[in-house]
């Protein structure tokens, strides 16, 4: 692309220009994904941690995410493969947006842009399914040592589902990262939604036909991009190993 | 009145011809099949895992994560274009992240060895030690049973409460 050719050192730093040759807004939501990707890999580090002091009974995913919308068989991980495709295809429409819009491309972004937000609206929506499931549980449960107030003491009790203190599937420290973790993605993915969504309106409107350049679809696509990079690795960390 | 400064806009380097436009949508297709690819085949491997033994095997968790790794790469390089900005863009980003990371992981992992020591380990609930081994062994018939006593239990409890 014509924005990439090299510039030499001394020439770069003597002011005038930005050294880094890219607008303050852009470098400015690149700074706050390396602050936000922080928080994640805080996250996934201390989720390391606590799997390696559990290592023996740390629960399988595909013995907890056997679930396919409208079928009865088990299918371990089928649904959650679905939904890492959904989001990558919604990446891949948001680049196919950004792209059009280096072209001033006004049609064009706002049909990427509107599979973008649809994808992402789907990936939400999967999300909340999968945590139905993981909180009701199974119709067999499973044994647990369970606090009963009434009699001060630890009981054996048949339970279903998990939440923050008992989990079904294994240990409840299993259950806190995944609600925290794939809660605070999905968060972000809501929030990307909701960006999207406000940036497609603007498209529409014209707001940046008129301002000449579409550099806030390319903004708001860092920020997508960033959510599906942190889906990657949730996928691998939580579902696969 | 709008500000204006010296500066070159950027805002309209990145902006280019039709020509150039059809190639880059071909070369984000080819990235997206890729992605597409290597997705399946984790998925594959780790569907075929249980039966074939490989749970938890080191080889497998290297694969897996030199697989996310790389399509971290291509996500962050081809979607997100910072393998089109220029060099000192792409160390502003990367090298504090990788710093910071690579420090987070290290003393993850050396401070880790903590509960692997004989008298530090935590105590394990003896019921869910059972109901993994149970997993292992099979999901329903291991589910089943547990579901049965686990009934006779609750009954029994309630009687003693009265």
């Amino acid at each position: 692309m014509s924005h990439s050719t090299e510039i030499d050192a001394k020439e770069a730093w003597s002011g005038g220009q930005s050294p880094f040759r890219v607008s303050y807004g852009k470098m400015m939501m690149w700074f706050f994904l390396i602050s936000d990707a922080l928080t994640f890999g805080g996250l996934l580090c201390a989720y390391g941690f606590t799997r390696h002091k559990y290592d023996e009974i740390w629960p399988k995913a595909e013995h907890v995410f056997t679930h396919f919308p409208f079928v009865k068989q088990h299918l371990p991980l089928a649904y959650v493969g679905l939904m890492t495709f959904i989001l990558i295809m919604s990446s891949v429409t948001m680049v196919l947006a950004v792209e059009a819009g280096h072209r001033n491309d006004k049609r064009k972004v706002i049909v990427w842009m509107f599979w973008t937000i649809v994808g992402g609206a789907t990936f939400v929506g999967s999300q909340a399914w999968e945590w139905y499931h993981f909180i009701h549980g199974t119709a067999e449960g499973a044994l647990r040592h369970v606090w009963d107030p009434e009699t001060g003491k630890y009981i054996e009790k048949v339970i279903h589902g998990a939440n923050m203190t008992v989990n079904e599937y294994g240990v409840p420290q299993f259950a806190n990262f995944f609600f925290f973790i794939t809660g605070f993605h999905g968060f972000h993915v809501f929030s990307g939604v909701v960006i999207n969504f406000i940036i497609f309106m603007n498209v529409i409107k014209g707001t940046y036909e008129r301002r000449g350049h579409y550099e806030m679809v390319e903004k708001v696509g860092l920020y997508w991009h960033f959510v599906d990079l942190v889906w990657v690795f949730v996928f691998t960390f939580f579902y696969l190993l | 009145m709008e500000f204006h400064d010296d500066y070159p806009q950027y805002e309209l380097m990145a902006h280019h011809s039709e020509e150039e436009g059809k190639k880059a949508r071909r070369k984000l297709w080819n990235v997206f099949w890729i992605m597409l690819a290597i997705t399946i085949f984790e998925l594959i491997i780790g569907s075929m895992a249980p039966g074939h033994g490989w749970s938890g095997h080191l080889w497998l968790k290297v694969l897996f994560i030199s697989l996310t790794i790389l399509k971290a790469g291509y996500i962050v390089m081809a979607f997100m274009h910072l393998g089109h900005e220029v060099k000192f863009m792409k160390y502003v980003i990367l090298m504090p992240y990788m710093v910071f990371m690579s420090y987070c992981i290290f003393i993850c992992l050396n401070e880790g060895t903590y509960s692997s020591h004989p008298g530090n380990k935590a105590k394990l609930d003896p019921i869910l030690v059972k109901q993994q081994e149970q997993l292992k062994a099979g999901h329903h018939a291991g589910a089943t049973e547990e579901a049965h006593e686990g009934a006779a239990e609750e009954h029994h409890g309630e009687e003693a409460h009265h």
